[in-house]
């Protein structure tokens, strides 16, 4: 058994982040988008993004495209570092039970 | 600070893996489909023209291509400013150019076409490049690679003398459609 980042833990968190992740550095991904790809409602969405900001692991852009608002949402550096020590640390666990 | 088992662990890891490979394949349509539309959108001009001028066709498709080309640089710096990746660089257009090379030395070199037969050899040529890719980089490729390579042949051998604006609407509208339904997805 080993301990890790409660904050990506979450299942939804984790997904967030894994998304995130997926796309360069500089690369974010819009609210819309996200809430397709995770899966996830308005609300539920907003809560975990703002978790996730509030431990330094993302970024929230807010802009205006025409009077649309749009919410982009990037990986902070790091988020990057931490959501990679947290799947080293999901290998470690597996590779040790096969041990 | 949480302690989990390892199926607990294998069950994060392939969430991370489907997510991950969700974004690749959205990210992929996304920046594809504003290429795909702009071809559409070249091919249907091309066709259109080449019924109106069929003595200038040569002409006309050497011009599409290279307003294509030109075009997918600018679609693909669009991309890179919203998405920071680039759809169309220098490797994609010497794969393009060699792909071009290929076809020029079947249909000229190996052997003589008619305007129709190169009319329907190349769609169906460019359409068996995204069936292929699309093994790799998703269904909506295949799709569209197939559906407008089988709708190529039936105007072949079904449509008489509206071949070319026949292929204006299904080579040209089945890329804008095809770029639009893949948008959506």
């Amino acid at each position: 058994m080993a301990e890790f980042d409660d904050i990506i833990h979450q299942p939804l968190r984790l997904k967030i982040m894994a998304a995130l992740n997926a796309l360069p550095a500089t690369a974010g991904l819009e609210f819309s988008r996200l809430k397709k790809l995770t899966g996830a409602t308005d609300g539920n969405l907003g809560a975990h993004i703002e978790t996730l900001a509030k431990a330094g692991y993302v970024a929230v852009e807010k802009a205006f495209v025409g009077k649309k608002p749009r919410t982009t949402v990037t990986t902070t550096a790091a988020g990057r570092v931490a959501f990679a020590r947290h799947v080293a640390t999901l290998q470690e666990i597996i590779a040790g039970a096969a041990r | 600070m949480s302690r989990i088992d390892p199926q607990q662990a294998a069950s994060a890891l392939s969430d991370i893996d489907s997510v991950a490979r969700r974004v690749r394949q959205s990210t992929v349509y996304q920046l594809s489909s504003l290429l795909i539309v702009m071809w559409g959108v070249l091919v249907f001009a091309g066709n259109i023209a080449s019924f109106l001028w069929p003595r200038s066709a040569g002409y006309i498709w050497i011009a599409v291509d290279v307003a294509g080309i030109a075009g997918s640089f600018v679609v693909s710096g669009f991309g890179r400013t919203r998405t920071g990746i680039r759809s169309f660089d220098v490797r994609m257009l010497t794969a393009f150019l060699l792909f071009l090379a290929f076809g020029f030395f079947c249909t000229r070199g190996l052997a003589h076409f008619t305007p129709r037969q190169l009319a329907t050899f190349w769609p169906i040529y460019f359409m068996l490049a995204y069936t292929l890719v699309g093994l790799w980089v998703g269904r909506a490729f295949v799709a569209i690679g197939l559906g407008i390579a089988a709708l190529t042949l039936a105007g072949y051998f079904l449509i008489g003398d509206w071949f070319e604006p026949w292929m204006a609407l299904i080579n040209g509208g089945g890329l804008i459609l095809g770029g639009l339904w893949m948008r959506r997805n």
